[in-house]
């Protein structure tokens, strides 16, 4: 290896050696004739599209493999091309003869290479890098055209399913040239159980029907191609439209031609929807009352119920103390845990607007016991990590990428990255006198933060938006603030929509949900205009947004399939079921059994669902094995939701669950207990687990389980009262764990 | 800059090597027709060992929470005066060259059966940060209470679960009383954490709750209410493309399994063993640990770790052996018979029972401790401590060069790799990573460290190793 000593001199004799075969060149007539090959145009691009400059191969951080560095996806040609010239001994290229310069032997895997064969011998990729070496290897000048856009054709289109459909990606630049860059674009489906697409821009749409995107990007552009898919069939009968939700997901459904399945019944939307309003199985009373109910808006007024009761707050101040980070590192940050959370808790009680939300947390100053929203500064304390967990969160933009280059699927740069890390630059700390505790304040000057790469000093900018200048005396939070708050921000309210959407339809219109690109187009954009604007117009109200998505009939579908809409995965065809989360499954299973979790520090009775921060996943095995987050990411998708064998085992054979079935005061025993018919018994078991009666084969089952003598292995037999109540936990474990209970559905 | 400097050392010749190929590329290629050129390159490609394996491999991670005294131990320094040098002398092992301290005899003696790395570095000085670096390869100096990053237990836990069902009963990854404090899953979840079995092993009324219930009233009944459940398991399942409740069931018949099998039972079953080879690994907590581990690896779990811990260590239940906490020398002397014991028996185990091989065992901490000894008042209290107010020698945490021992994995065995300085303070050649480590654990799983990405919460790709190449002399004759 040849080290830095040795380096310096060597490059300059190699690139006075470059300067003397660029002008032997420039005075050449066979040559002159010859388009140039541009290294920044065409060069670069090859490195792209074949994989060179991946952050696992030459764009690896530190150096890149073999010692070859490249910046990643290229978008720094001016460093590639230093790395290609100058480093190795200039073995990379070799003016003499192209054929022998490493770049080439080693690409086109003649001689050893990591990463296999990217340039064939022979290909138009190879032939393009010879001639830019055979031409002199040169960097471009500043007269380059540069690109100045990409575009797809076509941009969209109907197809259908097993369709094929070739795309052609057009570079623009700016001197007015357009050229064919298809062979160069990368391409990529956003949903791969959708549809595919070749290296080459071949769309091949698979078997699902919906609405699929291909990105293609090209040199730091992005262009999207979108495209229907049509399922066909007739849809004759749709329920009746409550509301412009029912309005956009039913208009998508007929484009689509795939038929919706009916409203559910009473029993299933009670329990589905207090489940995913108040985080909790609907009560025995509230069970009775909503069945014998024969009013024709009962439903709309159970959901006015649900969303004045606490149990409202107590759900959804859970789910975003999470992604604020209400995290208890150590024991000294109850209060500070506390405190948040009640904040949280409070203002969506009180139904504070959700723009006022976001700027109480973000422009908090003071200590955590004045203004609680100063522990999302006490948890989050980089600046850095400030800006993206507010982008990602609120705006559902994901930055983190820009902070060390240009995102590879979005317009963001590092100037963008920085001018939005501007506004939390004036965030001053002083002891609070509590320990970890800071008091915040805005720290009096000019807001600027500087570009890791030029260097240069940036004033504040949100997401490309130039700002009007902030004064030394203005907390640029608070204009941060404002702008989000703009009903022409095109960022704030959609995130929330396609969030608080995702809560109640398990899949955002945009998916993940705080992933908002353009390149990442929603399944239906009009149902995603129409909430934003509703939103906005109601001065940014979370319960009437609620109230919309749950009183429309499209979120009342039955979750059963028909023959046609079993594969539609993204419109809303029926309602998708999804695993009850850890807190809730916990309430649930003590619902269910007559018993109660206790936690540290909080009231006897309190659920789950309303437990503060993440402290108790350390005492409860049933919340971690389940997956409640630990508050560690501004992603809700911290949360696990996935199956695993430690839930399997828990579910079979905890100690805790075992000690809920046989609780003294427990249900099992009140009902052993109970002295009406055992079938009354087993009626009420089924109505407080799934808010429904149970059917006829399901009570013979039941029945006859209840009723079978039983006897220990050694052939005594059990007495009779004893074998009831260990029936009748049996019993209830079987409820507990089946598939219905474990799901909202 | 040496070659010899950095953790993989200088390129060692072989004719079929891969240098070789390179430079007969370099001088030849353009005469050579293609399939001779595939067939040079299949055979460059076998010399350097990357052959598929016959039956999956696993790992043995013996952990040393705290930080052992590399000093004390496998990297003694008589020579560098009584500051440094501890009181234990250094005896002669079956490796020529390889010298350990009096306290390990008996691995002395079987020290052709392993591997010592002396040249271990990383950069944290704290104990969080420091198991951060060297088991998930964060390069974070700073102390953090949860991991950013997944340790490699997780990873190769995940890792392997893409490779398709496990057909063994058996948890693919379980830890025997696991260092859990300073690492974990992190954005992996809690379904690749491990199946954790605690207690004392040695202990006559050790058993592990959720295998092999001995309960035959308790087994019938939730074989009994298992049946019932599937009657009444009625919903619509057809809203499931996605196969999510496949894959509950799935792991709903691996429980009832594990908890009604007795095939499971006798994998965890110490008392299945010849007494003679309990003796050998020590009836203690530290041997009958180690013997379990092997038990589980024969039994097809592919990923077992386990920590040196508890009342074995002394006072502080761990390795720290800061002057504060312990007077150094006596708590290495307190421990070192049955570590000394259980390592040897666990190696020599390995290979007497044909898994010298396919199991790959690593015995680590996160860090070595510092060379030159401290003094504090000692406490009084526990073990290994000198009387209350009298002055007692420690070592501190020592990241920047530290030892550990590797053996089984079809290693070349019987030999020692890189050095520290004179002093015992800096690895100064063959300095290897927290990167080189893990990427020779993924190597022997057949995990292709250099290509893995994982994403994160934020959708971020995540290379399961940033920095870092499996270790030559690791790499087994059948890993990867």
């Amino acid at each position: 290896m040849f080290t830095h000593r040795t380096r310096s001199p060597w490059r300059w004799t190699r690139l006075l050696g470059l300067l003397a075969v660029a002008g032997l060149l420039t005075v050449s007539p066979a040559q002159a004739a010859e388009r140039p090959v541009s290294f920044t145009n065409d060069v670069v691009p090859i490195f792209t599209k074949v994989g060179c400059n991946l952050g696992s191969c030459h764009a690896k951080a530190n150096g890149g493999r073999n010692g070859f560095e490249l910046s990643l996806l290229g978008f720094e040609p001016r460093e590639d091309y230093e790395h290609i010239i100058l480093e190795a001994r200039g073995r990379r290229v070799m003016f003499e003869n192209p054929d022998k310069s490493l770049l080439l032997l080693k690409g086109s895997g003649q001689i050893s290479h990591g990463g296999g064969t990217r340039i064939p011998l022979n290909s138009e990729n190879y032939a393009t890098i010879r001639d830019w070496i055979r031409q002199g290897a040169r960097m471009d000048g500043p007269q380059l055209a540069h690109l100045v856009d990409l575009e797809v054709t076509p941009t969209h289109g109907t197809l259908a399913r097993r369709a094929t459909q070739q795309l052609q990606a057009i570079a623009r630049y700016s001197d007015g040239t357009r050229r064919d860059v298809t062979k160069l674009a990368l391409f990529e489906s956003n949903d791969a159980a959708m549809a595919e697409v070749s290296s080459g821009g071949l769309v091949k749409i698979l078997e699902l029907p919906g609405r699929v995107a291909v990105m293609v990007r090209f040199q730091g552009r992005v262009a999207v191609f979108n495209a229907a898919v049509p399922l066909g069939a007739a849809v004759t009968t749709l329920p009746p439209a409550r509301n412009f939700v029912d309005e956009a997901v039913f208009s998508n459904l007929k484009e689509l031609g795939i038929p919706p399945a009916p409203v559910c019944d009473d029993a299933t939307f009670l329990r589905r929807v207090t489940l995913d309003i108040a985080g909790r199985l609907p009560t025995l009373a509230e069970t009775d009352a909503f069945l014998a109910d024969t009013s024709s808006d009962k439903r709309d007024r159970w959901i006015d119920n649900l969303l004045q009761s606490p149990d409202y707050a107590d759900f959804f101040a859970n789910k975003w103390a999470a992604v604020l980070k209400n995290r208890r590192d150590t024991a000294g940050d109850l209060d500070s845990n506390f405190a948040f959370y009640a904040w949280i808790r409070d203002s969506l009680l009180a139904n504070k607007p959700y723009d006022q939300f976001v700027r109480e947390l973000l422009g908090a100053t003071g200590t955590v016991e004045d203004n609680p929203p100063v522990a999302w500064y006490k948890r989050v304390k980089d600046p850095k990590t400030q800006i993206e967990d507010i982008a990602q969160l609120f705006l559902g933009v994901r930055m983190q990428c820009a902070q060390c280059h240009h995102h590879p699927f979005e317009r963001w740069s590092q100037d963008d990255y920085y001018a939005f890390a501007a506004f939390f630059s004036q965030v001053g700390r002083k002891p609070s006198g509590k320990q970890n505790e800071d008091l915040i304040f805005h720290k009096r000057g000019l807001a600027t933060a500087t570009n890791i790469k030029t260097q240069a000093a940036l004033t504040p900018a949100a997401l490309g938006d130039p700002m009007a200048p902030i004064t030394p005396g203005e907390d640029p939070r608070l204009k941060l603030a404002d702008w989000m708050g703009s009903p022409k921000n095109p960022f704030f309210a959609k995130a929330l929509v396609n969030r608080y959407w995702k809560h109640f339809f398990q899949r955002g219109l945009i998916e993940p949900e705080d992933d908002i690109r353009d390149s990442n187009p929603p399944s239906n954009p009009e149902l995603l205009a129409a909430l934003e604007k509703q939103f906005i117009t109601s001065g940014f109200d979370l319960k009437a947004l609620v109230r919309v998505i749950t009183r429309s009939n499209a979120y009342q579908l039955s979750s059963v399939p028909n023959a046609e809409n079993l594969g539609d995965h993204q419109n809303y065809s029926r309602y998708y079921p999804r695993r009850l989360q850890a807190e809730m499954l916990l309430d649930a299973i003590d619902h269910l059994a007559g018993t109660r979790t206790d936690f540290a520090n909080l009231p006897p009775g309190t659920r789950a669902i309303a437990l503060p921060d993440n402290s108790y996943n350390r005492s409860s095995t049933f919340l971690r094995v389940f997956g409640r987050p630990e508050a560690q990411s501004v992603c809700e998708c911290e949360r696990v939701q996935t199956s695993s064998l430690a839930q399997s085992l828990h579910l079979l054979n905890a100690g805790d669950l075992r000690a809920k079935l046989a609780h003294p005061t427990g249900r099992a025993a009140q009902l052993a207990k109970d002295t009406r018919p055992l079938d009354a018994r087993v009626r009420e078991l089924y109505r407080i687990a799934f808010a429904r009666e149970p059917r006829p084969d399901e009570l013979k089952t039941a029945l006859a389980y209840l009723t079978e003598p039983l006897t220990t292995a050694t052939g005594q037999k059990i007495p009779e009262p004893q074998a009831l109540r260990e029936n009748l936990q049996d019993l209830l474990w079987a409820l507990m764990t089946t598939k219905e209970f474990l799901f909202n559905h | 800059m040496s070659a010899n400097r950095t953790c993989h050392g200088p390129v060692p010749f072989s004719p079929t090597g891969r240098r070789a190929f390179l430079q007969f590329g370099l001088a030849g290629f353009s005469t050579l027709s293609l399939p001779g050129l595939l067939k040079l390159r299949s055979q460059a490609k076998a010399a350097t060992g990357s052959q598929a394996p016959a039956a999956r491999n696993a790992v043995i991670m013996v952990w040393q929470p705290g930080g052992l005294s590399h000093i004390d131990s496998y990297d003694p320094k008589p020579d560098s005066g009584s500051e440094y040098a501890g009181p234990f002398k250094p005896i002669a092992t079956k490796v020529p060259g390889l010298r350990f301290t009096e306290l390990l005899p008996r691995q002395a003696a079987i020290a052709d059966k392993m591997v010592v790395l002396r040249s271990m570095r990383q950069t944290a000085g704290g104990h969080p940060a420091g198991s951060m670096q060297l088991l998930s390869g964060d390069p974070d100096t700073r102390d953090k209470p949860e991991p950013k990053y997944p340790d490699w237990m997780t990873v190769s836990n995940y890792m392997l679960a893409q490779r398709g069902a496990r057909e063994n009963p058996l948890p693919a990854y379980v830890g025997i009383n696991p260092p859990l404090e300073y690492n974990g899953p992190a954005y992996l979840g809690d379904t690749y954490s491990p199946f954790v079995v605690s207690g004392d092993p040695n202990s006559p009324s050790f058993s592990v709750p959720n295998i092999g219930l001995t309960d035959t009233n308790l087994v019938r009944r939730l074989s009994r209410r298992s049946s019932l459940r599937e009657k009444l398991d009625t919903l619509d399942r057809r809203f499931d493309q996605a196969q999510n409740l496949a894959a509950l069931d799935a792991f709903e018949t691996q429980a009832l399994t594990l908890l009604t099998n007795p095939q499971a039972k006798i994998a965890f079953d110490l008392n299945r063993e010849d007494p003679k080879v309990r003796d050998r690994y020590g009836r203690n907590a530290w041997g009958q640990q180690l013997l379990l581990t092997r038990r589980l690896v024969e039994a097809g779990v592919d990923i077992v770790t386990t920590s040196l811990s508890g009342p074995l260590c002394g006072r502080v239940n761990n390795w720290d052996d800061h002057a504060v906490n312990h007077n150094v020398f006596e708590a290495m002397k307190f421990r070192a018979d049955v570590y000394d014991q259980a390592v040897t028996a666990l190696i020599e185990d390995i290979y007497e029972r044909g898994l010298g091989d396919r199991v790959l065992v690593c015995v680590t901490g996160e860090f070595g401790r510092t060379p030159k000894i401290s003094h504090a008042a000692s406490t009084g209290a526990g073990n290994a401590s000198a009387p209350a107010g009298t002055s007692q020698p420690g070592r501190d945490h020592w990241p920047r060069g530290f030892s550990n021992i590797w053996a089984g994995g079809g290693i070349e065995t019987g030999r020692f790799v890189g050095a520290t300085d004179r002093l015992g303070e800096d690895a100064i050649e063959r300095v290897c990573g927290p990167g080189d480590f893990l990427a020779t654990i993924y190597h022997h799983l057949g995990i292709d460290y250099s290509t893995a990405f994982i994403k994160d919460h934020n959708g971020r790709p995540t290379p399961i190793v940033d920095h870092g190449k499996a270790i030559p002399e690791l790499i087994g004759k059948r890993s990867g």
